[in-house]
């Protein structure tokens, strides 16, 4: 196995649903502890990008790669699969994935949805993984919640919730995928302020997102996708101060207002 | 009235209410066993084991119970004897026994409604909860134990406790191929008694009794598991 700088890296990945392309020749690397951002309009595939990564979509060509270790990949029906679904279901305890819709798990208590991957997945025993539980619940300010359904919480509870979810696996990548789109305005700061103390703890992270103030400022790199492809990318202070593409000038003005 | 006859029939008809019971538990158990597949892959696939399954619960729900009873009764019943050397064997006394075939009759129902029930319930948990189970990394087997099942349990559980209490009151069917619950105990006093009404009057008390029996299990069971509502 080789020993790798970057944490997650995509080499040439397209994507094709029937013979539509959505993504076509992405490669992105991030190093270890970079907060990548991926911005674009609607449709430009940014979700398509980040459920590849962890095989949720599965890609039409292209490797991916954790640490330096490439995932095992075969054609399939849809694209290529899984070659070793071991590796597979390793590569994704890893990858820390948080939607736009929570997807909490709704019959498990908001304790259960954060011990459930650790104890079931990781193998790791009810009473370690309990205490880590709790603390990682009253990290993201969810203390007072532990035996809350999911149906009983906000939008911005729940967020924090599956973001604390994901942080129980102790995962190497956080992928988020416009965790605060579907929040009111007064819930969008609070799940923010959670995923910028991750961004400032030092976790690679790639997230998607149209909070373009927060990009600026807890990213180290930021992409924008169009139709598929990386249109440009550089620091925050390059691509929304001085961006070299007119379309992504065009993009970051609209959004900025 | 008269009720005379009652004391002396007592016994007979817990005996009744054992074996009603345990037709009901048997056919509810195996049948939900069945269902679960059934009702899976029909939402998963592959086609021909969808096709067969989507076959199976239309047979079953388009054809009366009474004579899906009897066709495995005297139809499957009548086959048995011809194999060779099966009277010798262990399983004779159990093939000869009524009993067996009225649960296989009744778990092959419960499996063709409830196996309906499920597709609908697998469908309709929320794509996104089984992408975020496999997203964690859970095997494909976790993910139905620990998210898709219950999760699909959970949204139809009332729907379910209602096809059990159906169920129990198609239980006095098996009377027909002489297995002795409750009717078929209520029948045997009518015939011995020559009173018309009371037997009846009675088996029906029992069975209103056995609902409401089922109904308070059934509640219990749902707010053990302390569901939300959602
Ligand atoms: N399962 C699917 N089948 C067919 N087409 C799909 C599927 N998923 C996504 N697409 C298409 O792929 C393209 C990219 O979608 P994607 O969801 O990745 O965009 P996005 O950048 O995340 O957009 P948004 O900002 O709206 O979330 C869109 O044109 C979409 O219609
Ligand atoms: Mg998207």
């Amino acid at each position: 196995m080789t020993t790798s700088s970057y944490a997650i890296e995509l080499r040439q990945l397209r994507k094709s649903f029937g013979s539509v392309e959505v993504l076509k020749d992405v490669s992105l690397a991030a190093r270890k502890g970079e907060v990548i951002s991926l911005i674009g309009s609607s449709g430009s595939g940014k979700s398509t990008l980040l459920r590849c990564i962890n095989l949720l979509e599965n890609p039409t060509a292209g490797e991916i790669l954790l640490n330096g270790e490439t995932l095992l990949l075969r054609k399939g029906k849809s694209g290529l699969e899984a070659a070793n679904r071991r590796q597979a279901e390793r590569f994704r305890s890893k990858l820390g994935m948080v939607f736009q819709s929570f997807n909490l798990w709704q019959h498990m208590t908001v304790l259960q949805n954060v011990m459930e991957g650790p104890v079931r997945v990781l193998k790791r025993t009810k009473a370690d993984v309990h205490k880590e539980a709790v603390a990682l619940l009253e990290r993201v300010g969810l203390g007072e919640k532990l035996y809350a359904y999911p149906s009983q919480m906000s939008g911005g509870q729940q967020q924090r919730a599956a973001i604390a979810r994901a942080l129980a696996m102790q995962p190497d990548v956080m992928l988020f995928d416009e965790p605060t789109s579907a929040l009111d305005p007064e819930l969008v700061g609070e799940v923010l302020q959670v995923i910028r103390a991750l961004a400032d703890e030092g976790r690679t992270m790639l997230l998607v997102t149209h909070e373009m103030r927060f990009a600026r400022e807890v990213s180290d790199r930021v992409i924008y996708l169009h139709n598929g492809q990386i249109e440009e990318e550089g620091t925050p202070d390059q691509l929304f101060g001085n961006p070299k593409s007119d379309r992504c000038r065009t993009f970051v003005s609209s959004i900025h207002s | 009235m008269v009720w005379d006859w009652l004391p002396e029939y007592a016994p007979r008809f817990v005996e009744g209410i054992s074996i009603t019971l345990q037709l009901l538990g048997l056919s509810i158990f195996f049948g939900m066993m069945l269902a679960i597949p059934i009702g899976l892959v029909q939402v998963t696939g592959p086609w021909p084991l969808a096709w067969l399954a989507r076959a199976f619960c239309t047979v079953i729900r388009g054809t009366p119970l009474l004579i899906q009873l009897w066709l495995i009764y005297y139809g499957l019943g009548s086959l048995f004897p011809f194999i060779p050397g099966i009277r010798e064997s262990m399983f004779w006394p159990i093939l000869r026994d009524a009993f067996p075939y009225a649960v296989f009759a009744f778990t092959l129902s419960v499996a063709g409604y409830e196996g309906e029930i499920m597709r609908g319930a697998f469908k309709g948990v929320p794509k996104g909860e089984l992408e975020a189970a496999r997203a964690i990394g859970m095997t494909p087997f976790q993910v139905l134990r620990r998210v898709w099942l219950p999760r699909a349990l959970q949204n139809v559980f009332p729907t379910l406790a209602g096809e059990f209490i159906l169920t129990l009151k198609a239980t006095p069917l098996a009377a027909t191929i002489t297995v002795f619950e409750v009717y078929g105990i209520g029948t045997i006093v009518r015939q011995e008694t020559y009173r018309i009404y009371e037997p009846l009057l009675f088996v029906a008390a029992i069975y209103v009794f056995l609902t409401i029996c089922l109904v308070v299990f059934f509640r219990f069971l749902e707010n053990r598991r302390a569901l939300p509502r959602i």
